[in-house]
């Protein structure tokens, strides 16, 4: 009870603050963090799509400036924008599987059950997504 | 009542975001094959983007799209400054403000796909 009012106190600071608090409190605050930056990403690429409206050679060219970015930076922020992303949908799976009932006596093994997986299905696409942009394996 | 009337309500918001986020994984599973692997570049160039939008399937499966993962975001971002310390009062005009975010999202989404599907296909 203590705890939970220190939270309250603390608002979301308390995410960031989850070791020592087992595995399940990192899943959640981790969880939240992923999606409001998958949130901001979102209206990010709404407003590139935008750029459709500006014609062919605008939108090219930006599509291609934020593919590569500067010495190609921005691929290193495409690989862990994906990682953010199986990240999250991994574990949204299994918070949707807990609101209908299935799995919850068993959130940890299914937590990393499905991180596993993830972790896996972002290598692959990983690897496919790369060789097209020419940083092959 | 009150409570009772808040909780059932938060138990369906919760419910609609474990549907939506599970319509998502097949929604974003097919973007990420098409945009990102199948075309053979990481990003839809314009072309593609237009003839991909012409098909009314496609269309149908973008704009659905764009209503269930900008829905799934903002009641996202609800739940969690409903989790916070700020005063009810406070929550609920944030969660209006976060409605309205929404639906003028999905308008201005709609009326962006409509008009690029009316942009002549460069040869």
């Amino acid at each position: 009870m203590v705890e939970a009012n220190k939270e309250i106190k603390e608002g979301i600071w308390s995410w960031v603050k989850f070791l020592r608090k087992g595995i399940g409190y990192f899943a959640f605050a981790l969880h939240r963090l992923t999606g409001i930056v998958i949130l901001f990403y979102l209206y990010l690429h709404y407003t590139v799509l935008s750029n459709l409206l500006r014609g062919q050679a605008s939108y090219n060219a930006i599509v291609r400036s934020i593919t590569y970015g500067p010495y190609d930076s921005f691929l290193v922020l495409d690989f862990l924008l994906a990682l953010v992303i199986f990240y999250h949908g991994a574990n949204g799976v299994r918070l949707a599987l807990n609101e209908f009932g299935i799995g919850l006596n068993h959130n940890k093994a299914l937590f990393y059950t499905f991180e596993i997986i993830a972790m896996i299905l972002l290598g692959i696409f990983d690897y496919y997504a790369l060789q097209f942009v020419g940083v092959g394996f | 009542m009150g409570a009772k009337t808040e909780m059932r309500y938060g138990s369906l918001s919760r419910f609609f975001q474990a549907i939506t986020g599970l319509l998502i994984i097949f929604f974003l599973g097919v973007h990420l094959f098409v945009a990102h692997i199948n075309f053979g570049h990481p990003v839809a160039f314009f072309n593609s983007v237009l003839l991909q939008l012409r098909d009314p399937w496609w269309f149908a499966f973008f704009l659905i799209f764009v209503y269930v993962i900008t829905y799934h975001g903002i009641n996202g971002l609800k739940n969690l400054i409903d989790d916070t310390s700020i005063s009810v009062r406070a929550k609920r005009r944030i969660g209006i403000i976060l409605y309205i975010i929404y639906f003028i999202t999905i308008i201005y989404g709609t009326i962006l796909t409509i008009l690029v599907v009316q942009i002549p296909v460069p040869s």
